[in-house]
């Protein structure tokens, strides 16, 4: 008994200390952007601010084109999200019910390329973008991330999941494939089409490397390669830019919140299965 | 026996519904893959209009450069170092959540949140903690340790600690992996150990270890192929610096493609790193199987 | 039409929409856009050019400059330049006239100068029993050595007499006064000589003997701050950080000087210049907004704000600069200063810094870095 409860009290210790190592950064980064010192740096380091001020979230607005960037982020996700989980699931489903020739081929395909590391495709793909003027536009931010192999991939996963049977009596009463896919399946898969809008929504809400190279002009960024494009200029200015980062970081903490079980359920099916 | 539509109708659906996925995917990943061998053979500057055939020039230059060679250095150096301690933490913390716990979703949300932040946000943070009068110097002197050093422009110091903030973001992304293989393990096996008596830390290593090899190889993979192309907190922390310390192979792709704009050079490189990432996971999978013993 | 410029603060941010303004009021025929560039200027111009969507008119940095030029991705402006006589191209200083003329033909004109001069703490120095600026390399050490200490007695020095930093263009007005060059004028790559290895070996002599510091040590992002917050008494910087001064630290007592003189007085002058690309649609529009710009009204208003020093000599005498006690100097400073224009490709920048870093952050012997890495540049030699 005695054991036991020692062995619990080194259990809990250790889960506080990697808590406070796993979040503690965000609450001093959301100290410092209520901060009204722009002198981040003075020791003692406190988790209070000095001069507590809500200056840094009204000038993130005023001081940065952080509204277009909003608006640019918000757009590209929403288009690519939206994009992601319907297309995933047709093809998942084209996959996973329907027999034409080359499926296992053009299957086998899809599942190649994602053995090829994405940095691969960095020069190609701009080369590409680049002969269909699409540098710099919305359509050069967004056409390459509208459909994802993974997705694809994760649906069909699911859709062989679900028994045959079902769909039987709609086939013999002559409905459409189409009909289907989007009046039988799509609304059984609730939760796996939510995993796929959830993790394609963080994934492009956090994409960085590809607006790197498409984005040359400020009102072309998107949220995280502004913050980054200023990381350099605001150094002197540490409040601002923890300011701005917290609210970056606000939609994907608040999705994850929300639909945390589908998020479980999506490495789940992904990981394992995979 | 079941009902089936014509082949001739399933072709038609089928082909209809991949259309629109293949023409993307062919355009934007296919074709760039294919692409990426050739333009490597070229002299390709988008400033100058002649390009020129130059052959395996570009992967000769390559080996004779020694940032590259540094770089293909640094990126073994970084996986070697973020791979094993990745997975072990975040099996541990996996490990941690499953047990019987009040608040279970609040830590497991705690964990989380750095998979979730954007690699911007996160390497900005890092910057604050990791210059000299920052938050992990005033720590360590606190703890009594005389610590002096401006982690991102150390030479000694800029990829462990790069490697550590990589470890701390994505560790609580596998953990999620880890725990749904946790929840597969049937409470019975568990259940036996306590009965003969085994400590928590007997059943991790005897029970839960062996029981998740399958989830343990599919983290190993991903995050070797994140590790082998990390870029993003390179490109906000360090810039490669100081002395190309932290210069990995995506940013010397980079580097070469965007800023020197020699695509034929970059794309050399690019491939290089790909064949490489591509031997390490073959051999994984041939070495270290996900369903031995 | 398209303008673009980098945007390195709100000062700058001002002046450039002032100096738009009044083009705009004197020729309201002219249709144009500006689209400034905030954040890896360089490469983001780079790709503009490379995918056809450069804007007409933009702000080449001057030390990138001959990379560009060799690219030949530039509009030469011989002939648009004879549409305007009042142009009047010997008007400017003949170092920057010429600054961005290649094979006989020009490319560009130099919008505006600044070079490294001393700015030093008044009050730190008289504290000190310091009566004036250093004026020579000994002195700026043996001064340095006497303004760093611990003012506050906790054991921790917190204030320095000077400041340096690893990288290659602070190194150079010590180089430039120990008659060394990055790169000679008949072409031959010179960083490894004697010479330019002795005067790195002084600067950085200065911060490993403990009388400099870095801006990073100091969690600063550059000089400009750590000279703001009193933590350093000497400083070499341009014309950039007074505004800054001004603006964010107001109540700071400082002066100007022309930088201690090694073996001969040298310092390093930045220009940048207004060019059009090659691949405009707009040359007569975009030329009527150089010819504004880097005509003597256009500079007079952009020089005004005190952030930059005109190239023209005109502007010089009209805006008073000579009789401005601040200002002379850096017009002082120009008739001795050499360019920081490097005839290589934009590599050779980052291995010049990795140098500088290697020496700084891991004690490499600065002879065997330099003379290694002057092989390295050799590889980038442009033509």
């Amino acid at each position: 008994m005695k054991k036991l409860k020692v062995q619990k009290i080194i259990f809990l210790v250790i889960l506080g200390i990697m808590t406070l190592i796993y979040i503690g950064p965000f609450l001093f980064s959301l100290s410092i952007s209520f901060s009204g010192d722009k002198n981040v740096f003075d020791w003692p380091i406190k988790l209070l601010p000095n001069a507590p001020t809500l200056e840094n979230y009204q000038n993130v607005w005023s001081d940065l084109p952080f509204g277009k960037w909003l608006f640019n982020s918000v757009l590209i996700t929403t288009i690519q999200t939206i994009s992601n989980v319907f297309f995933a699931a047709l093809a998942g489903f084209t996959f996973a019910r329907l027999t034409f020739p080359g499926r296992k081929i053009i299957f086998t395909l899809l599942l190649s390329s994602l053995m090829i590391p994405g940095i691969i495709l960095l020069v190609p793909k701009f080369i590409v973008l680049n002969e269909l003027s699409m540098i710099n536009s919305y359509s050069g931010l967004i056409l390459p991330g509208l459909v994802g192999v993974t997705n694809i991939f994760l649906m069909k996963q699911f859709f062989e999941t679900i028994p045959k049977d079902l769909e039987q009596a709609a086939l013999i009463d002559g409905c459409s494939y189409f009909r289907l896919f989007w009046q039988i399946f799509i609304p059984i898969s609730k939760p796996a089409l939510a995993a796929v809008a959830i993790y394609t929504f963080q994934g492009s809400w956090n994409e960085f490397l590809w607006p790197v190279i498409v984005s040359y002009t400020e009102d072309m960024y998107t949220l995280p390669l502004g913050m980054a494009s200023l990381r350099h200029e605001l150094l002197t200015d540490w409040p601002l830019l923890m300011a701005g980062t917290i609210l970056i970081s606000l939609p994907t903490l608040a999705i994850f919140i929300i639909f945390q079980r589908y998020f479980v359920q999506g490495v789940a099916s992904s990981g394992l299965k995979g | 026996m079941r009902f089936k539509k014509p082949k001739h109708e399933q072709r038609f659906w089928a082909y209809t519904f991949l259309a629109f996925p293949l023409l993307l995917l062919s355009v934007f990943v296919f074709f760039p893959i294919a692409f990426a061998f050739v333009v490597s053979f070229y002299d390709w500057n988008l400033l100058i209009p002649d390009k020129p055939f130059v052959g395996l020039s570009n992967y000769i230059e390559l080996f004779k450069d020694e940032v590259f060679v540094k770089a293909i250095k640094n990126t073994i150096v970084y996986t070697i170092g973020v791979v094993p301690v990745q997975t072990f933490l975040s099996l541990f913390l996996a490990f941690i959540m499953n047990q019987k716990l009040r608040g279970r979703a609040f830590f497991r949300t705690a964990f989380y949140i750095p998979a979730i932040t954007s690699s911007v946000v996160t390497s900005i943070i890092f910057v604050w903690i990791y210059s000299k009068p920052g938050l992990l110097n005033y720590l360590l002197n606190s703890a009594g340790a005389e610590s002096n050093i401006d982690w991102l422009t150390n030479p000694s110091t800029v990829l462990p600690a790069i490697m550590m903030l990589n470890i701390w973001t994505t560790s609580g992304y596998f953990m999620v992996s880890f725990l749904a293989g946790l929840q597969n393990i049937t409470a019975s096996l568990y259940e036996a150990a306590k009965i003969d008596g085994a400590s928590q830390w007997k059943q991790f290593w005897k029970i839960t270890v062996p029981m998740v090899r399958p989830v343990t190889y599919f983290v190993v993979v991903m995050s070797l192929i994140g590790c082998f192309q990390v870029f993003d907190q390179i490109f906000v922390m360090s810039s490669g610096g100081p002395d190309n310390a932290s210069t990995t192979m995506s940013y010397f792709v980079y580097q070469n493609s965007f800023k020197y704009f020699r695509f034929g050079f970059g794309a050399a490189s690019a491939v290089v790193l790909a064949l490489m990432i591509f031997t390490v996971t073959a051999m994984q999978k041939k070495y270290f199987p996900p369903e031995a013993y | 039409m398209r303008f673009s410029s980098w945007q390195s603060s709100p000062t700058e941010e001002r002046i450039v929409n002032a100096s738009l303004d009044s083009f705009s009021t004197k020729h309201p025929n002219v249709v144009f856009d500006y689209q400034p560039i905030p954040g890896n200027y360089p490469e983001k111009i780079q790709l503009m050019l490379g995918t056809g969507n450069a804007p007409d008119v933009f702000w080449l940095k001057g030390d990138t400059s001959p990379a560009y030029l060799a690219f030949d991705v530039l509009q030469p402006l011989d002939s648009v330049m004879t549409t305007s006589p009042e142009f009047d191209i010997d008007d400017f200083f003949p170092v920057f006239k010429d600054a961005f003329k290649h094979k006989g033909k020009y490319y560009g004109f130099a919008k505006d100068f600044n070079s490294y001069v001393l700015f030093y703490n008044e009050d730190m120095l008289k504290a000190a029993g310091l009566t004036g600026p250093p004026s020579t390399w000994e002195e700026l050490k043996s001064y340095s050595k006497k303004l760093t200490k611990d003012t506050d007695g906790d054991g921790k020095i917190d204030q320095y007499g000077f400041i340096v930093e690893p990288s290659i263009d602070m190194v150079l007005p010590f180089a430039f006064q120990n008659n060394a060059e990055i790169i000679s004028k008949d072409g031959n790559v010179t960083i490894g000589s004697p010479e330019f290895v002795e005067a790195v070996e002084f600067f950085i002599s200065l911060y490993k003997e403990g009388m400099a510091t870095m801006p990073t040590d100091m969690g600063a992002g550059w000089n400009g701050d750590v000279f703001g917050r009193k933590q350093v008494a000497m400083a070499y910087s341009g014309a950039w950080m007074i505004p800054y001064l001004k603006e964010s630290y107001p109540d700071i007592n400082y002066k100007i000087a022309e930088l201690p003189v090694g073996k001969i007085k040298s310092t390093v002058a930045f220009t940048n210049a207004y060019v059009i690309p090659k691949q405009t649609q707009h040359l007569s529009d975009a030329w009527q907004l150089v010819n504004y710009l880097a005509g003597k009204e256009g500079m007079r208003i952009w020089t005004s704000s005190k952030i930059a020093l005109p190239t023209r000599k005109s502007v010089a005498l009209e805006n008073n600069f000579y009789q401005d006690p601040v200002f002379s100097i850096f017009l002082k400073s120009a008739e001795y200063a050499k360019l920081y224009q490097v005839n290589l490709q934009e590599r050779w920048f980052d291995d010049t810094q990795a140098a500088m870093q290697a020496i700084f952050y891991k004690d490499a012997q600065v002879a065997p870095t330099f003379e290694k890495l002057a092989k390295r540049l050799e590889r980038y030699k442009i033509n």
